[in-house]
């Protein structure tokens, strides 16, 4: 995540104020990221220091106006076009939680899995009734159209990116079920999961899973 | 029942949409179902269009006359029907005496004075033709006169104004090979005439006629005929009258007929008086003989309504399994039906939707083609039927009911389709699987009590006196019940399976396991097959019989030609010598009989004058049985039966045109008697006997009677010319063949009789071919006489076309129902084929697997239907069987003569087994592309 | 991200009636050695203007709680109300009456009536409830006009993109007075963007008053909902509560 370049896109835009930066920041990308005013100030400051935003004067109302540089402007299309470095992925809490949970006494990993399924559906929940609202706006046209179609894309990547958190616990859990079912299989004659997969898809089938290709 | 209506009107939409998604199934079932209502619905135009009203028939039959006047032919006063056709003795006929004179004046007198009347003579001679002799009608009348308008039109050429002109129907011209502008003469006749123009009646386009003007064609030609010696020319007068007014009332037609008359009448005709003033129906009542005309007879339409039926049994059964695969496409879209609140109700009425649809297209599709096809071959039809319609009768409410039919026929065979649809639950349509499917085990049921019914019917009905009737009808309830049995049957077949190499095996085993396609198909098969074989039964085994009863006309191989017109005995000669010149003759025996009275006379009905010779059996070797006062009647039945058997009263099963002829000892060798007694009995000039009961003291004597001196009374013998004759009689083992007594000529000339040639029986040296045969035949048509050749040849079955015609049957509708259930098995089986292909099935797998699948659906239905045909037939010959034994009980006769086999014709039976399944089976197989265009198909 | 599970579910108007109520259902197939048990006991209430997910991995019960729902099958115990009216032990002829009026199913796909056109497949259960053509198509077409579908009345389904039979059938399952849709896997034919808006019409419906049942294994879909009602074997292991998105957003950047 960088506010460097989030702001130095802003600015291209033309010049700004620092808490109006801010402002446009947090209606870009909605609550997501909370920038407080300092954090935008040092930041400017940062930049100043690296040729890439000039300070150019003052508006009516005495706020200091920021511009960008040539070189700034050269930086913003180098990260415009350079992905997202993947190299150090981010360190996860969930992911060092379950590895500790996996052998843990005492500790019921499906619970684990669950509660974090609840929370992350949960999540997903909300960003999409976020992104039911940016939608509505967008479609009825009375808001500030390419601030909303932002925020959307903004949504939608954090939709994305818990959905693929959900499915890892989905795919968890499974794999971990069949991992302990040999060791079930033996404790008990009727083994809970894969059988009752089978016939009861049976009896009341997936439409998928018998959908014949027709033509 | 208004919501139920709206669902209707869904159900239909979506039916009339699929049908026209699947155009290639639904053309074929409308198709099938159209087709027989093309046919019914143009009969139906037809016949109505060939009723006339009763002014066409008038104006056909009379012309633009009030009445046409005509001798009753009877003498004294008479009562007529209605419509002129026939009249009666007032009194009946056992009152009536013939011998009373009949006034030639009568008609002219009849005629009311001042009246316009118009003579129209007809009668009836052979023409010379340039292929030989043609029986032609012969008329008389101004065909100029205003009174025979309609009668007649005219069609090419002008009126006859003179002498020596005529004019012909078509069918003379088209028989006789003559056109217009051709001349002719009749036989016997140096006279020519010239055919000026071609007319046609209207009523009887097929009738071959010669008109003429008054006076230029009968009398010359009977005047030129009595002249040679040959039957005079018979005219027949009637009269067309006009009388103004009111025209021939009913009054004015019971008044000529106390004077004989019998009157066709236009006012009579179109306004019938009614049946209580008809002394005609109310006398025919009183003797016993009044049946009212009240259309068809029930057991007719019974018939007629069997076949209808069958013939919708037929269709629906072989529609049925494309009704049935339609719904199994759809099976997702009758799930969706169900998932949005669709019950059974309208799950069936989708489907008979289905039915409807295409039974209202073909509806629609046959009638209109029906009425275009009548009205297109009108004139085909008209000299088919042999009359000029009437005019276009569209009886629209006739014609909606046969296209009614067609709705009903797609609705029946849309029903267990329908009903089998709406039993599967709505989760199991949705995702595609079968669930837990019951097999119907009510039909079954129904069907095996059909079963046992039908034929504890049949049995009944051999058994009992109901006959024949009551046989079918079981035969055909049973016939229905194993129809029903079918899918159990086909499922018993599926067993069959385990010992079959692979490609039979998947094809039965799936032809049992979607028996919902595959029983129709074999049912439709069945049962045409079981007809084929039930009438195939009958048949072969009648025919077994009837060569066991075959009488022969003549000794193996011994042949005989007959003069057939008696009055030109003259031409006998030359036929004899083209019978020398064209056949290798081994021995001709001529044969002459005894004439009485002059050239020209008819044996029985000729006049005064005209006579015949008969044996005189000796009173005490007759049979009593024919002798007494009252006949039969005046014994007992126990002595009726004790006589039946006493050899006075037994018959001779041959019989001949005279059974005392003249000739000569050759005679003995043509009828191969070896009786050395007869040869020199001829000989020596003594008369030859074949009946002993005929013989008295060694003599037989011939009476000659005059037709004036009939009489009519058992035990009563006319009186007449007794001659006798000493007779050799021939021993029990020789057979006359009709004769009684052979005379030779020297006998019969020194007894003064007058004999005429008439036959010549020979035998040939080997045999005759078949186109000496016709040589000879075309010989004497160029002699100009009626002479048929006949050359005994043993039993000869006849050329059934029938048969013929019902097995080609059986096996278009085996090869049509196996084709129609193989099509819907490859349509169903691409998704196998596929995995067959994959798992490296070479391609001509799709090719044999077809070609079993028909075949087993065929084998099936063939295997069924023999069994099944057989039944009938059984109970039939055995209901004959009973009929036989009970006539001949009834009859006095023994029953050791009885035989009555029953036979299974094994030729017929082999090929429909065989043959049929075979050549469906190679006909699928040949028409199966071996690899796959079917995936196309199953879009539709 | 604040804490979610703490977030308060708000209850429907206590005046308002479930649309839905299944209480302790259970349904098990065959019996003895091959007894399998689908559901174990479910409780489950849809109240108008909510929609409801459904997850759970393959055979743990999902599309049998849906068919039970919409009355295509009975269950072992337990009852399914609708609307009132209680289900389980209803005719045959009763329940395909329910579906006519009340509940409207959307499968995966081939939801339509390929012999029909868009308006014509709307109006089916109206018309087989009895309303003359006429009727029911006008109210088909209201349908379609309210869900933006208008355009594609007169379209058969081979004309139609699969969203497009899905939104379709989304008009249908809520044509005339019903207001329970029972959709099993709508999206699952259907690619990302597209099932998206299948979805968003279906929440509008919902939004608009209409209650739903959505069967789905997919995260991104079931997040649409209301509530997500998490099944294992036959059983609910967890249910997400309705979100307070909407204090979520004011909470924040103060618009």
């Amino acid at each position: 995540m960088s506010i460097r370049h989030g702001l130095l896109a802003l600015l291209e835009r033309g010049p700004r104020y620092g808490s109006q930066l801010r402002t446009e920041f947090e209606s870009r990308t909605g609550s997501t990221w909370p920038l407080n005013v300092g954090q935008v100030y040092t930041t400017l400051a940062r930049l100043e220091r690296d040729g890439l935003v000039a300070p150019g004067g003052e508006d009516s109302a005495g706020h200091t106006l920021y511009a960008i540089t040539d070189s700034g402007r050269a930086e913003l299309h180098q990260w415009y076009e350079r992905p997202v470095d993947r190299t150090n992925p981010p360190r996860d809490e969930l992911s060092i939680k379950l590895a500790m949970a996996v052998g843990a006494p005492g500790v019921d990993i499906r619970a684990v899995i669950q509660a974090q399924r609840h929370a992350t559906i949960r999540a997903m929940q909300d960003y999409t009734r976020l992104k039911a609202q940016a939608l509505a706006a967008i479609e009825s046209g009375r808001s500030r159209e390419r601030d909303d179609v932002a925020w959307l894309l903004v949504l939608e990547q954090l939709i994305f990116q818990t959905e693929a958190e959900a499915r890892w616990l989905d795919h968890s859990e499974s794999r971990l079920v069949r991992l302990s079912l040999p060791a079930d299989r033996r404790a008990e004659p009727e083994p809970p999961q894969a059988d009752t997969d089978a016939p009861a898809a049976a009896a009341a089938p997936e439409p998928r899973a018998f959908r014949t290709p027709r033509g | 029942m208004k919501s139920s209506y709206h669902a209707w009107i869904a159900a239909i939409r979506i039916a009339r949409r699929d049908a026209w998604r699947a155009k290639g199934r639904s053309a074929l079932v409308l198709a099938m179902i159209a087709l027989p209502i093309v046919g019914v619905s143009a009969a139906d135009l037809t016949t109505r269009s060939a009723q006339l009203s009763p002014e066409q028939t008038a104006s056909r039959s009379i012309g633009a006359a009030d009445a046409r006047l005509k001798d009753s032919d009877l003498s004294g006063p008479v009562y007529q029907d209605v419509e002129g056709k026939t009249s009666m003795p007032v009194g009946g006929y056992d009152k009536y005496d013939p011998r009373s004179e009949t006034d030639p004046k009568v008609l002219t007198s009849a005629i009311p004075p001042g009246a316009q009347s118009l003579k129209d003579s007809t009668a009836h001679t052979k023409i010379r033709t340039r292929y030989g002799l043609l029986e032609t009608d012969l008329r008389e009348i101004d065909a100029a006169s205003p009174l025979v308008k309609g009668m007649i039109e005219l069609q090419r050429g002008q009126l006859p104004q003179e002498a020596g002109e005529v004019i012909a129907t078509s069918a003379f011209l088209k028989e006789s090979g003559f056109f217009v502008g051709s001349e002719f003469r009749a036989r016997g006749s140096d006279a020519w005439y010239r055919i000026v123009g071609a007319y046609e009646l209207p009523s009887d386009l097929n009738k071959s006629e010669v008109l003429a003007p008054p006076g230029t064609l009968l009398a010359p030609l009977d005047k030129a005929f009595q002249a040679a010696g040959v039957p005079g020319v018979v005219a027949t007068d009637t009269y067309l009258v006009k009388v103004g007014g009111d025209g021939f009332t009913w009054n004015m037609v019971k008044a000529l007929n106390t004077k004989s008359v019998q009157v066709v009448s236009r006012a009579v005709l179109l306004d019938p008086p009614a049946e209580s003033d008809v002394p005609y129906i109310a006398q025919q009542k009183e003797l016993g003989y009044y049946n009212p005309d009240n259309g068809l007879p029930t057991t007719e339409l019974a018939v007629l309504a069997t076949v209808v039926g069958l013939a919708m049994l037929e269709i629906c059964l072989l529609a049925g399994p494309a009704f049935a695969v339609g719904a199994r496409r759809s099976r997702r879209q009758l799930g969706l039906v169900g998932a949005n609140g669709g019950d059974r109700r309208h799950i069936r009425a989708i489907v008979l939707s289905g039915g409807l649809v295409i039974g209202a297209a073909a509806a629609v599709t046959g009638t209109v083609l029906g009425v275009a096809l009548t009205l297109g071959l009108r004139s085909t039809l008209e000299e088919y039927l042999g009359a000029r319609f009437g005019g276009f009768t569209f009886r629209p409410l006739e014609i909606f009911s046969i296209a009614l039919l067609a709705v009903v026929t797609g609705l029946l065979a849309a029903i267990a389709p329908a009903v089998t649809a709406s039993r599967q639950t709505v989760l199991a349509s949705l995702t595609g699987r079968r669930g837990t499917r019951r097999a119907n085990r009510v039909l079954p049921v129904i069907g095996l009590l059909a079963l046992a019914a039908g034929a504890a019917i049949a049995l009944y009905g051999t058994a009992s006196r109901m006959g024949s009737t009551v046989v079918a009808g079981g035969s055909a309830i049973a016939e229905l019940g194993i129809v029903a049995l079918t899918p159990v049957l086909v499922g018993l077949f599926g067993r069959l399976g385990r010992w079959l190499p692979l490609s039979p095996r998947l094809a039965l085993r799936d032809a049992v396991r979607n028996r919902g396609r595959t029983a129709p198909a074999v049912a439709a098969v069945l049962a045409a097959v079981a007809g084929t074989v039930a009438v195939a039964t009958y048949q072969h085994s009648a025919e077994i019989q009837a060569r066991h009863e075959y009488i022969a006309d003549l000794p193996d191989g011994a042949g005989v030609v007959t003069i057939h017109e008696l009055g030109r005995s003259k031409d006998m000669p030359a036929v004899r010598e083209a019978l020398a010149q064209e056949l290798p003759l081994a021995v001709r025996a001529d044969v002459d009989h005894i004439s009485y009275g002059k050239p020209g006379c008819e044996r029985f009905t000729g006049p005064e004058g005209c006579g015949r010779a008969e044996i005189m059996r000796p009173k005490e070797q007759r049979c009593p049985l024919y002798e007494a006062k009252d006949g039969m009647d005046s014994f007992s039945d126990a002595e009726k039966k004790a006589l039946r058997k006493d050899p006075r009263c037994t018959y001779n099963r041959h019989s001949a045109q005279f059974n005392v002829v003249v000739a000569d000892e050759k005679l003995m060798a043509a009828l191969a008697v070896t009786d050395p007694g007869a040869v020199s009995a001829l000989k020596e000039g003594k008369g030859v006997s074949f009946d002993k009961r005929n013989v008295k003291d060694g003599k037989v004597t011939v009476r000659l009677i005059d037709n004036k001196d009939e009489v009519y009374e058992p035990g009563v013998d006319p009186k007449g010319e007794d001659k006798v004759f000493p007779v050799h009689q021939t021993p029990d083992t020789a057979e006359g063949y009709g004769l009684e007594l052979v005379l030779p000529p020297t006998a019969a000339k020194s007894a003064g009789l007058t004999t005429l040639p008439f036959a010549s029986y020979f035998t040939l040296d080997g045999t005759a071919t078949s186109r000496q045969k016709q040589r000879v035949a075309a010989r004497i048509d160029q002699i100009g006489v009626e002479a048929p050749v006949t050359i005994e040849a043993g039993y000869q079955a006849g050329a059934d076309i029938t048969m013929l015609a019902l097995t080609i049957f059986a096996g278009l509708v085996t090869i049509g129902a196996a084709g129609i259930a193989t099509g819907l098995a490859q349509a169903d089986a691409e998704a196998d084929l596929k995995t067959l292909a994959a798992v490296g099935a070479p391609p001509r797998v799709r090719r044999t697997l077809s070609g079993f699948q028909c075949g087993v659906v065929a084998l099936m239905g063939v295997v069924l239907g023999s069994a099944a045909g057989i039944l009938p037939a059984v109970g039939l010959r055995l209901v004959q069987r009973r009929e036989t034994e009970h006539l001949m009980q009834m009859a006095g006769d023994a029953n050791d003569k009885l035989y009555v086999p029953i036979a299974v014709p094994w030729e017929t039976l082999g090929g429909l087994l065989i043959v049929v399944p075979l050549g469906a089976a190679l006909l699928a197989a040949l028409v199966t592309k071996s690899s796959g265009a079917m995936a196309r198909r199953e879009a539709g | 991200m604040s804490d979610q599970q703490s977030a308060p579910h708000i209850p429907p108007a206590p005046s308002a009636r479930p649309v839905l109520q299944l209480t302790q259902l259970v349904r098990t197939h065959g019996s003895g050695a091959t007894e399998v048990h689908a559901l174990r006991g479910i409780d489950l209430s849809v109240y108008p203007g909510e929609l409801v997910a459904v997850m759970g991995p393959s055979g743990s019960g999902k599309s049998t709680l849906l068919t039970l729902a919409g009355g295509l099958d009975t269950p072992t115990s337990g009852h399914v109300i609708v609307e009132g009216t209680d289900i389980t032990t209803a005719s045959r002829r009763q329940l395909a009456a329910l579906r006519r009026r009340s509940i409207g199913y959307v499968f995966q796909d081939y939801n339509l009536i390929p012999a029909l056109t868009a308006a014509e497949n709307v109006a089916l259960p109206r018309e087989l409830d009895g309303v003359s053509a006429r009727k029911a198509r006008a109210s088909a077409l209201a349908a379609l006009e309210e869900m933006g579908l208008g355009q594609l009345a007169d379209r058969f389904p081979d004309e139609m993109s699969g969203g497009q039979q899905q939104r379709v059938a989304i008009a249908r399952a809520l044509v005339g007075d019903r207001r329970l849709v029972l959709a099993d896997e709508p999206t699952g034919a259907l690619d990302s963007e597209t099932g998206e808006s299948v979805l968003a019409l279906l929440r509008s419906r919902c939004d608009a008053g209409a209650a739903g049942i959505l069967v789905t294994h997919e995260p991104r879909f079931a997040a649409w909902a209301d509530r997500v009602v998490f099944l294992r074997d036959g059983s609910v292991v967890d249910e997400t509560l309705r979100s307070q998105a909407d204090s979520l957003l004011s909470g924040q950047a103060g618009r």
